[in-house]
């Protein structure tokens, strides 16, 4: 790594002497020590995506080609208009390193991160949702710590702010052992005039800059030695390595810009993050075709002697940037005294294109505002794995026990059971608009007061299945998660997503990302969802071992329900129902939870994706709803369409007398049919005497649609039609084992 | 020859770190009540040990190393002090 | 006559919102947000202290709010025979205010408990219980880390009939399965000995309205409206 010195004071930059040569070039001089600090921040992989950017070209532009969406990729967060003049925000970020070394302050900052970016959209943030990889818990006390405290981080900073955590998904590998993924998303709620106030850029000269939130400390510099530095300074082991967050500080924040934004004064806002004031700052001009002339000295400090590179770049938390109309100063300054949040007037914008920052009459930044936008990207090599051929080979064994016993043993796995113990500690229902709640559905579903719409957000993905297939495994994940917002009756709106992916400079690993992202761009394009956001998580990898993750393209989709009529929850609801199957079931298991509970086995086919089959299944399912033939809904997933049945039976505690002899491919071995993953199925509980039209719809639409059993009011599971002898389960012992496998974990 | 002996110690965060409820507690409670002579606070956790050990110095190793072994403070963002160690 | 309910908005309260909502949409009456420096009792009616993390719950919950002007102006109303009513956070609040007596510790299990509990209704003679049968068992959700009630004058309480609700299963037995938090023989709420001020733990304005409860059931509304009885009564 080149170190560069400036008058004594010395900085390691992670730039390539191409890109140091192509900087003093721009600027016709050497830059300063703190000019260099911010071309390291904004030309690194984090804040520049240079290993990315050239994959992520694969998606649609989503603002040209869906006229609902007002903001896409590459601002704070999407936007979506969601009529009856509102419009919803969301994104979703990582912040898998930090919590791998303090769990809960990592992941409480990460919450804290997402929610600022949502307000920088204008509009209210109104729901949480956290895709969680950990290593398995048992007896791994190190997974289960990460586990225990990362949900607590969530739980205590989500909870403070009161934003309700309406979702989330937890999976254990072995491959995440030593890299948890920590994956945090926000839903935001506003109306269009909101949004309409609050772009992210600063494109008037004479309007007002001002920093408000938390105080500015020496969070976050690194690889930096000054010369002038004392011994009596503080040193690094005074300092924690993870922030500590303050959610206190952040609810006045979000009540303080809410307000702010409403006043209609707020041209600019901008959220600190990587890079701090300095990086934030270019944004705002750069974008907006503006310079800004700043004054550091006016910037509030928590620690004394900072210096200008420190200030510039620090990354302490908890701060936002406004671009305040001239008229309008006096009265959002009253705002923010009002909730008491720190606030200072630090300069202002001018037509110049170039931010200037002074410390009294020493100008310490002096570059073009768009000198920080404009990073090249780095072309990388992929490469298919060689091991994956012989992965993909491996064959089902033989079951080595009894139909039941396989059962029992899956809905009592860490990957399928219950998660009750996670999200009994999110207050999901502040806010009062909770109305599909934690477990009674595939997703969560919020209302919107005021109107007859309801927003359905689901996330997650099977990282199992994307080790085999990243491109079938990423539509697979599309599949899935769409699939759980349209099981509780929604249409997909749009999609956000989060990469998490090893070393991109190793061939695999880019080559994993790169599939992933095809696989969405493909599938995305030909549903018709538009791709509103994302965030690239590299480098998740053990340097000691050199084992990277199983690569993770978390997914998130955000769905509309059109009147309360219209919600459909999990629970099976009434005896006698007629229990239906959709979709076909394939002898697909790879990356299954039946190979890897029973056989611990990683490889085998994964699940393919039919885009025209999974379009007509959901027009089927929709027409359905439209003629109220849906009583209940459940997507097929990890480990086969019978533990899919039992959670359904776990609530009004039912049962299912099922007999699969007109849907059963004789083709396939029993487990294989079981414990099959295909992707695209439902269970749904209809009422018999819409059976002759729920066929005659499917037969219109072309759709695998058969009945294949009914409801009982014995709490039990019997299944026939598989050539062999009657399978008989006990749905309170099922129950019993899928509510305690993590409690029992958990509280040692 | 084993005696009794009372450890105070006192977990804080960081002095470079936040200390949000040091901050509240000062900036909500004191400055507001007319307590402004209180220009900082910072919080922290108490405890108090009750051991058997061989001396002075052997208490204090044993303190300091069930501390750091079995992280009773976080180490990533807190400090321990040992306020005081009285011999029963 | 036109009736004029106050939420107190505290820094950190979340639950504020939900209130002032329920309030002016699901009971028609009107309620206004006010700022707690802001907040004047000749005002209004009545008043209601919402839930949330004020303060962050720094220090103790409840403790630094507990100071605010707008403690003061409560008092005086109360002693007008005016209703005010504390959830979560507003219980720990007027605790910590000693206007109600006890104190609220952290939960037994040392985690934050978000569910729909039930509880039974001992004392239907305050200023918002008066719509409710004593014994009926009332379907409400508790969001909470710190609804353990702790008191040392159990007999005065129960002597004064300062007991509210208690929590219980769906035939109002008192079971220790039926407490979230490990509170004192199972009490979820009190009141005052003037009767006119209660504190509860659990959340009525997330009761209110059927499409909220799992139950299809609106016990929530039930304290509203006894409130606003109350009120009409008393003029």
């Amino acid at each position: 790594m080149p170190k560069v010195e400036v008058e004594g004071d010395k900085i390691d930059v992670h730039l390539t002497e191409p890109e140091i040569t192509q900087i003093k070039d721009l600027l016709e001089r050497e830059p300063s020590i703190t000019e260099w600090g911010m071309f390291d921040v904004m030309l690194s992989e984090h804040c520049s995506y240079k290993s990315s950017r050239p994959r992520l070209k694969l998606f649609e532009d989503a603002e040209k080609n869906y006229d609902y969406v007002l903001a896409g990729p590459g601002q704070d967060a999407g936007v979506i208009d969601i009529g009856d003049g509102y419009c919803l925000a969301f994104r979703i970020e990582s912040h898998n390193h930090p919590s791998a070394i303090e769990p809960y302050h990592g992941a409480a900052t990460g919450i804290g991160g997402i929610i600022r970016d949502i307000l920088c959209m204008g509009v209210r943030p109104i729901a949480l949702l956290d895709p969680l990889r950990f290593g398995p818990l048992k007896n791994n006390p190190h997974s289960q710590w990460l586990f225990k405290y990362v949900v607590k981080g969530i739980a205590d900073y989500g909870n403070c702010t009161g934003i309700p955590t309406i979702g989330g998904e937890v999976e254990f590998d072995k491959s995440f052992e030593s890299n948890c993924l920590v994956n945090v998303a926000c839903i935001g709620l506003g109306t269009i005039e909101d949004f309409k106030h609050a772009p992210s850029k600063a494109y008037n000269p004479g309007d007002y800059v001002i920093l408000m939130g938390g105080s500015t400390g020496r969070d976050g510099i690194h690889g930096v030695t000054f010369a002038s530095r004392t011994l009596t300074e503080m040193s690094e082991a005074d300092r924690p390595a993870v922030q500590i967050g303050d959610p206190f500080t952040k609810k006045m924040i979000i009540e303080a810009t809410i307000e702010a934004v409403k006043s209609g004064y707020v041209r600019g806002l901008k959220d600190l993050g990587g890079g701090g004031l300095s990086c934030a700052l270019s944004e705002l001009t750069g974008d907006g075709g503006t310079g800004a002339k700043i004054d550091m000295t006016k910037i509030f400090t928590r620690e004394p002697n900072m210096n200008s590179f420190e200030i510039m770049l620090s990354e302490s938390q908890e701060r936002m940037a406004f671009i305040v109309k001239p008229e309008g100063l006096e009265k959002v300054l009253e705002i923010f005294k009002k909730f008491e949040t720190a606030h200072a007037v630090i300069g202002r914008t001018d037509d110049s294109r170039v931010l200037k920052v002074y410390k009294d009459d020493k100008l310490v930044v002096n570059l073009p505002a768009t000198a920080l936008s404009d990073a090249p990207t780095i072309p990388r090599e992929e490469k298919r794995p060689d091991y994956l051929d012989e992965l993909l080979a491996q064959k089902t064994p033989e079951p080595p026990l009894e139909i039941k016993d396989i059962l029992y043993k899956l809905i009592a796995s860490e990957n399928i059971c219950s998660k009750e113990w996670v999200y009994r500690q999110y207050d999901h229902e502040v806010g009062v608009r909770s109305i599909v709640k934690c477990g009674d559905g595939d997703s969560g579903v919020l209302r919107i007061i005021g109107t007859n719409k309801f927003i359905s957000a689901s996330v997650g993905v099977n990282s199992k299945h994307c080790y085999l297939d990243p491109y079938e495994g990423a539509k697979g994940g599309l599949v899935e998660i769409c699939g759980n917002v349209i099981a509780n009756g929604a249409k997909p709106m749009a999609m956000v997503n989060c990469c998490n992916f090893g070393n991109p400079e190793k061939p695999v690993s880019f080559w994993y990302f790169s599939q992933a992202v095809k696989g969405m761009a493909d599938f995305c394009k030909e549903l018709r969802i538009p791709v509103v956001g994302g965030n690239v998580s590299f480098y998740n990898e053990d340097e000691v071992t050199n084992t990277a993750i199983k690569g993770t393209p978390i997914i998130m989709i955000v769905g509309l329900i059109e009147g309360k009529e219209n919600i459909i929850t999990l629970p099976f609801k009434k005896s006698g129902n007629d229990i239906l199957i959709i979709g076909d079931t394939k002898a697909e298991l790879g990356g299954s939870e039946y190979h890897s509970v029973i056989f611990d086995l990683e490889g085998g086919v994964p699940p393919k994706v039919d885009e025209q089959k999974v379009k007509t299944t959901w027009n089927f399912l929709h027409e359905l709803y439209k003629n109220n033939l849906v009583r209940a809904n459940h997507d097929i997933n990890k480990g086969g369409l019978i533990i899919t049945i039992a959670e359904m039976c776990f609530k009004n505690k039912l049962g299912a007398n099922l007999d699969f002899s007109e849907y059963y491919d004789k083709q396939l071995r029993k487990d294989e049919f079981l414990f099959s993953e295909s992707v695209g199925r439902f269970i749904i509980e209809t009422a018999p005497q819409n059976y002759d039209r729920i066929i005659g719809l499917a037969k219109k639409f072309n759709i695998t649609a058969k009945k294949i059993g009914v409801l009982i009011p014995n709490p039990e599971i019997i299944i026939n039609g598989l050539e062999s002898e009657t399978v008989k389960l006990d749905v309170v012992l099922m129950k019993k084992l899928y509510d305690s496998t993590i409690p029992n974990l958990m509280e040692i | 020859m084993a005696s009794e002996y009372i450890v105070e110690i006192i977990l804080e965060n960081k002095p470079a770190a936040r200390d949000p409820v040091g901050e509240t507690i000062k900036r909500d409670l004191l400055a507001k009540k007319g307590y402004d002579m209180v220009s900082n606070v910072r919080s922290g956790q108490y405890l108090r040990l009750y051991l058997e050990a061989e001396s002075e110095e052997n208490a204090q190793d044993i303190v300091e190393d069930l501390l750091n072994k079995l992280r009773i403070f976080n180490p990533v963002t807190q400090n321990f002090k040992i306020l005081s160690l009285t011999k029963e | 006559m036109s009736i004029k309910i106050a939420v107190i908005q505290f820094p950190g309260a979340n639950c504020d919102l939900d209130a002032v909502h329920v309030l002016n949409n699901v009971i028609n009456v009107e309620a206004n947000l006010i700022w707690h420096n802001h907040f004047k009792e000749s005002q209004y009616d009545g008043v209601i202290l919402p839930g949330g993390f004020t303060f962050g719950d720094y220090l103790r919950a409840g403790i630094i709010a507990a100071h605010s002007p707008a403690l003061d102006e409560a008092r005086v109303m109360l002693k007008d025979g005016r209703p005010i009513i504390g959830i979560c956070n507003g219980f720990q609040i007027l605790a910590e205010a000693e206007i109600l007596p006890g104190a609220l510790l952290k939960n037994e299990n040392l985690k934050f408990i978000c569910k729909w509990i039930k509880i039974k209704v001992e004392n239907n003679k305050t200023a918002f219980t008066n719509k409710m049968n004593k014994g009926d068992v009332l379907n409400i959700p508790v969001a909470h880390g710190e609804g353990r009630f702790y008191t040392d004058n159990l007999k005065e309480l129960a002597e004064n009939e300062q007991i509210a609700f208690r929590y219980s299963n769906e035939n109002g037995e008192i079971t220790s399965e039926s407490n979230p938090n490990g509170s004192i023989e199972n009490i979820a709420g009190v009141c005052n000995l003037e009767q006119n001020c209660l504190g509860l733990m659990p959340h009525p304005e997330r009761a209110s309205e059927a499409i909220l409860s799992p139950y299809g059931t609106t016990h929530g509304k039930l304290f509203f409206e006894s409130m606003v009885d109350f009120i009409k009564r008393r003029s």
